[in-house]
């Protein structure tokens, strides 16, 4: 448990600060107060004694770790009792959270009465006592849990997601070899055939070759001869 | 401050809110300050906006924690901690 004192003075009469509780939201510097609700008003039978419950509505954007906690909803409600004594001229206000009050709790007492020696100014005493429940465990076992969860979610995203690109792939892939072999095959074929066709070729040119040569060789030898025996 | 009046927490609430704000502020500086109140007053626009109140207050799920700090600090006790000579 933590302790929080604050003690502050102000320079109008405690009467008039009184009234001005009722009115205080909004204002421009607790733009977080949305709402005021009073849910119950009792007056004692002296007519001295004024006892007020009091919804207070805040909404502040929540660091995202904590909305983690304690939900989305950035809306957090306190519950205020007042009481305003005429004959003691006090006005004691004190407030709890409603909002995860099983992770912390801030119980504040705010007491406004008359300056002891100056009725035209008003002290303002504050204290607020703060608890938390939620020990380092309970928060490591709620972010475990909602990582587990957020894991377990993003996984079978993550398994849909990548179900889709094995799909994909997979028909990609009997296409593939599909296409593969048909290359493959006609690859093959093609180069068989220009070897066939090569070959072919050579040989012929091969045998083209041989006999012009042989003919020329037996034209030349036949002019030899013929020269040869011409001589 | 001026005429700005806060809202309710269910806006449906909001312009009875401010019908009955209206009544008991004046009431609270001309006669309760001044001790000229016996009674309670406003009660005819209390009323209708407690109802409304009420309904709103179950309907948006607030009731349950209400009602724990209401055991806690009761109201009677002018919200003080009702185990407060016993506080942990």
């Amino acid at each position: 448990m933590k302790l929080f004192q604050n003690t502050q003075e102000f320079s109008y009469p405690w009467e008039q600060v009184t009234a001005a509780n009722w009115r205080k939201y909004p204002n421009e510097v607790s733009t977080h107060v949305v709402a005021v609700d009073v849910l119950r008003r009792e007056l004692d039978s002296t007519g001295t004694r004024l006892t007020s419950e009091r919804l207070i509505t805040c909404q502040q954007s929540v660091p995202k770790w904590l909305a983690m906690l304690v939900g989305s909803s950035n809306k957090s409600y306190v519950r205020e009792v007042s009481v305003v004594d005429l004959n003691a001229k006090t006005l004691t206000l004190r407030s709890c959270n409603l909002t995860c009050a099983h992770l912390l709790k801030v119980y504040e007492t705010v007491k406004y009465q008359p300056h002891a020696l100056d009725a035209s100014r008003t002290v303002f005493q504050q204290e607020a006592q703060i608890t938390a429940y939620a020990t380092i465990q309970t928060l490591c076992n709620k972010i475990e849990e909602w990582s587990v969860k957020r894991f377990g979610e993003n996984a079978s995203k993550g398994r849909k997601g990548f179900d889709s690109v094995l799909r994909m792939l997979s028909d990609n892939w009997e296409q593939r070899d599909k296409l593969v072999d048909e290359l493959s095959d006609s690859i093959a074929d093609r180069v068989a055939g220009t070897v066939g066709e090569i070959r072919a070729t050579t040989d012929s040119l091969i045998k083209e070759t041989e006999m012009k040569s042989t003919s020329l060789v037996s034209r030349y030898s036949k002019e030899t001869q013929r020269a040869f025996n011409k001589t | 401050m001026g005429n700005a009046m806060s809202a309710s927490f269910a806006p449906e609430c909001t312009d009875l809110k401010q019908e009955y704000d209206n009544c008991f502020n004046q009431w609270y500086s001309e006669k309760f300050l001044k001790g000229l109140s016996m009674e309670n007053e406003c009660s005819k626009q209390w009323y209708a906006y407690t109802t409304c109140v009420e309904a709103a207050l179950v309907k948006q799920g607030i009731k349950p924690a209400l009602d724990e700090a209401r055991k806690e600090a009761p109201f009677e006790k002018g919200g003080e901690s009702a185990d407060s000579d016993a506080s942990k």
